[in-house]
């Protein structure tokens, strides 16, 4: 090995301030040995750099017989590395860890790493009233440390990547071997070793390219900031990939289904979460087709509503002076400038918000005669549905589609939505991610695999795993219907 | 790619004119009519349409000036023409898709309801879910003229009245346009549609202080049966008539009756069920009609002496109802058979079921046949309670009194 030049080091580092460089000589048997110590600012923990680092060198090596060891041995630190060439020197000097350079000859990556990170806090997009209620950070190993303590199995495997040719962002694979599906890691795996992106900053850059449909309005990569969910889909054979810098960890293969999914429906009685989740599949079809169906009827099929309601909405369109598609989409639109209003403004704003939100734009623009009360009506339960779906990202994708919807209805009526919906369906059958069929169970259906779709039956009755997703190790459980044992 | 987009644009373009009717309609561009009268004027139609006003239906902002409902008349050669031609005075388009009721003149009654009816039962916008009245002694037109209480559309009061009365009074027929369109092709069944009169003053009925009274000075009232020969009026059944018309048809869903006590007096009888079957014999080579008609009651007022905790006295009441029903079943069928000539019972179709054969050789002469047919009318009475009391508490108040 040649010998280190530090001046080297710190050109190429470009003189940064916050590297610090320090130069200190050691003395032991009356010789005099050089020590470089490298480290970033903020990054490591110095009260244990000097407790364990300077101490070990400056203190006890005077006793020891060093000639014949590496300072190596010696490091009373856990997490100690002995590099063989600077290149691999920089990522480790930007996640705490300090650089010894002894003499120019022998590098230590010493992981000292202080670097102050948010402690694990309640989740904030995924709430619960019953289980667990912490969330994954932004520190990647305390994410994983959050799986694992969910998983104690050795069978549950972690492979480190390093993803993001400027960021060197520290990307990992996570599932437990014999219950995944070999084929669709490897397939994860090339996705993966294919990205040549300079920068991954969350792990949004990631689903994005690896997605099996970029074109297409709907999700095919899940995420959660769940350690619980990310176990749960663990255990069902599915893949995590956790991404430093962000809490929201990426599930292949993502089934359309279980973005209809809520933590919550594993833990509460299985009856009670069937019917929520039924009312989950009511919402959806409300913000779904809400505003569509009420353009339809009121503009093309007003044979379809009974006498006195045909009456009472006319009444209401008495003097406005929109075609109902019209005020349909000028509620709509303010709507989703609310809603995006919502959650960039600052907190403080949001009282204010809410008055101009209900008040002005809800009970004015009724009385100024813009728009009719049940189009205000229509607006807001759609847009109170659209929120009945756990994983934003299908939430958004349904909010898209509803506006193609209502176009349709527009032109075309009850034919024209189901013309949509048509669409719609072929759309999703044709989707795949990372190999299953996105609309599995129910395209191709497989009966078995119904029991946790639109219901969630017992967990003693869901003995199977998807069959899909897990192709050699299908059985989960050879559990009965608990109740007292018969004598 | 090219391929799959051409193919696409083709898919779009075949679907988009596979739309079958396709009209696109703000509601604010809808005369919303619910109820039409058609009226003989010379050799033309006089049609009026009753219109609604949305604005002065809905409960909020009622102005209370303005009637809620607007009557559009015009006049044609046929009732097409003449409601189209209604938009010289209408601003929207008349839109007949939630018409509640048609209303026909007793004058075009008389002269044939056909050709009136080929219109409703053709114009698509038209269901066939609504009620069908002849007007009587009035024309269809005044009928529509007439501000309701309760029910602030006229059609709508209409509509459910006629529902109600066949529902809980009986001697009216809730006949809809398919039925009736039935009947008159029908050979073993004439028509028969009820009747609706006009009574108070019409002058007042038209304002809208016939609405700022307790008791409006003018009101409709449902009133007898219309009995047709094929399309034409021929006569009217009276209410008992009409009545005896709802048990032998079956239209009975309850209804109430008043029958002599064993010893004087009167009381109540209320019809919790009634099952109507008609079966037709052949006795020697001759139809005969037999009607079977089961009745369960409740006792609903008592207002004579009599102890009903005995069973025989019960049975003395059953009696008793049984014999008046028959009396006034009896009397309809005579009156039809002998007055009027007509089937409008619909005893022809349950030959025609039960003897196809010989009903192909006498179906152009069923109502000569009818004319003599003799009916044979069963019917037993079952009453299953007698209300919240036994004995009337007048009982002990009249043996006090002694």
């Amino acid at each position: 090995m040649n010998p280190i030049d530090i001046a080297t080091i710190r050109k190429k580092l470009g003189n940064s301030a916050d590297i610090v460089f320090k130069e200190f000589n050691i003395q032991y048997d009356n010789r005099v040995q050089t020590v470089n110590l490298i480290y970033a600012e903020g990054f490591v923990d110095t009260n244990a750099v000097q407790d364990f680092v300077l101490e070990t060198l400056m203190v006890d090596l005077p006793k020891l017989d060093t000639d014949k060891h590496p300072f190596l041995d010696f490091m009373t630190v856990g997490d100690v590395q002995e590099l063989q060439s600077t290149d691999m020197m920089y990522h480790d000097l930007f996640s705490g860890h300090v650089i010894l350079i002894r003499e120019g000859t022998e590098i230590l990556s010493i992981a000292m790493s202080g670097i102050k990170d948010r402690a694990v806090s309640e989740a904030m997009t995924e709430t619960v009233s019953r289980g667990p209620k912490e969330a994954f950070t932004e520190n990647i190993q305390t994410n994983t440390a959050l799986i694992r303590r969910k998983i104690k199995n050795p069978n549950l495997w972690l492979e480190n990547l390093r993803i993001g040719k400027m960021t060197q962002t520290n990307v990992s694979i996570m599932y437990i071997n014999g219950i995944v599906t070999d084929k669709i890691v490897d397939e994860v795996r090339s996705r993966l070793a294919r990205i040549d992106i300079d920068g991954i900053l969350e792990s949004g850059y990631i689903e994005e390219l690896i997605q099996d449909a970029p074109y297409s309005p709907f999700p095919t990569v899940y995420n959660s900031e769940r350690p619980d969910v990310i176990a749960a889909e663990l255990l069902e054979g599915k893949i995590a990939i956790l991404v430093d810098g962000t809490p929201h960890v990426l599930v292949v293969p993502a089934l359309f289904i279980s973005f209809m999914h809520s933590a919550e429906d594993y833990y509460q009685r299985a009856d009670i979460s069937s019917l929520i989740r039924i009312l989950r599949f009511v919402g959806i079809f409300i913000a779904l087709l809400g505003p569509s169906l009420y353009i339809a009827i009121t503009t093309f099929h007003q044979e379809m509503l009974p006498t006195q309601l045909l009456i009472g909405l006319a009444a209401q369109r008495e003097g406005i002076p929109f075609p109902a598609f019209i005020e349909a989409l000028i509620m709509e639109i303010t709507f989703e400038i609310l809603r995006e209003a919502g959650v960039r403004m600052p907190r403080t704003m949001g009282q204010a918000m809410s008055i101009v939100g209900t008040l002005v734009i809800g009970q004015s623009a009724v009385a100024a005669g813009i728009v009719s009360a049940a189009m205000v009506i229509v607006v807001s339960i759609t847009a109170i549905s659209s929120f009945v779906v756990p994983a934003m990202n299908m939430s958004i994708s349904i909010r898209m589609i509803r506006f193609l919807l209502m176009g349709l209805a527009a032109s075309f009526g009850l034919y024209g939505i189901i013309l949509g919906i048509i669409v719609l369906v072929l759309h999703l059958c044709s989707l795949r991610t990372f190999g299953v069929p996105y609309m599995s169970p129910f395209g191709p259906y497989i009966a078995q695999d119904t029991k946790d779709t639109l219901i969630r039956l017992p967990h003693w009755a869901m003995r199977k795993r998807l069959r899909l997703i897990n192709q050699n190790n299908l059985t989960r459980s050879k559990d009965k219907a608990p109740g007292p044992e018969r004598r | 790619m090219r391929r799959t987009l051409m193919l696409t644009m083709l898919v779009v373009t075949i679907t988009l004119t596979l739309t079958g009717c396709w009209n696109r309609r703000e509601l604010n561009d809808l005369a919303i009519a619910l109820a039409i009268g058609i009226d003989k004027a010379g050799d033309q139609y006089m049609v009026s349409v009753q219109v609604v006003d949305p604005g002065e239906v809905a409960s909020n902002n009622r102005t209370s000036t303005r009637t809620p409902v607007t009557l559009y008349q015009a006049k044609g050669q046929t009732i097409f023409e003449a409601i189209r031609k209604m938009t010289t005075v209408s601003p929207r388009t008349i839109y007949s898709a939630h018409l509640r009721m048609l209303i026909i003149g007793e004058d075009l009654a008389k002269e044939g309801i056909g050709d009136a009816l080929e219109y409703m039962s053709r114009y698509y916008e038209h269901r066939t879910d609504f009620y069908i009245a002849i007007a009587r002694e009035t024309s269809a037109a005044s009928t529509l003229k007439i501000l309701t209480h309760l029910e602030s559309i006229p059609a709508n009061q209409l509509f459910s009245s006629l529902q109600t009365s066949q529902k809980e009074w009986a001697p009216t027929a809730s006949i809809t346009l398919d039925q009736l369109i039935m009947d008159l092709v029908d050979k073993g069944k004439e028509a028969v549609v009820t009747g609706l009169r006009l009574r108070g003053d019409q002058e007042i009925g038209q304002s809208r202080s016939n609405v700022e009274q307790i008791s409006s000075p003018a009101q409709l009232q449902y009133s007898g049966l219309a009995v047709f020969r094929e399309d034409k009026l021929v006569g009217w059944l009276n209410d008992i008539e009409s009545r005896g018309y709802s048990y032998i048809h079956d239209d009975i869903y309850n209804t109430v009756g008043v029958i002599n006590c064993p010893e004087g007096g009167k009381m109540t009888l209320e019809v919790i069920r009634s099952k109507t079957t008609t079966k037709a014999k052949m006795i020697n080579g001759k139809p005969e009609i037999r009607l079977g008609i089961r009745t369960e009651l409740s006792i609903g007022e008592v207002l004579c002496n009599i102890d009903l905790t005995q069973k025989s006295s019960i049975y003395e009441l059953e009696h008793q109802g049984e014999a008046r029903v028959r009396g006034f079943v009896e009397r309809t069928i005579k009156e039809a058979q002998e007055n009027y000539k007509v089937d409008i019972f619909g005893f022809g179709d349950v030959v025609h079921r039960a003897y196809p054969a010989y009903w192909k050789q006498v179906e152009d002469e069923w109502d000569s046949i009818f004319e003599t047919i003799p009916v044979e009318v069963d019917v037993v009475f079952n009453i299953r309670q007698t209300g919240t009391v036994n004995n009337s508490f007048m009982q002990e108040f009249k043996q006090k009194k002694e």
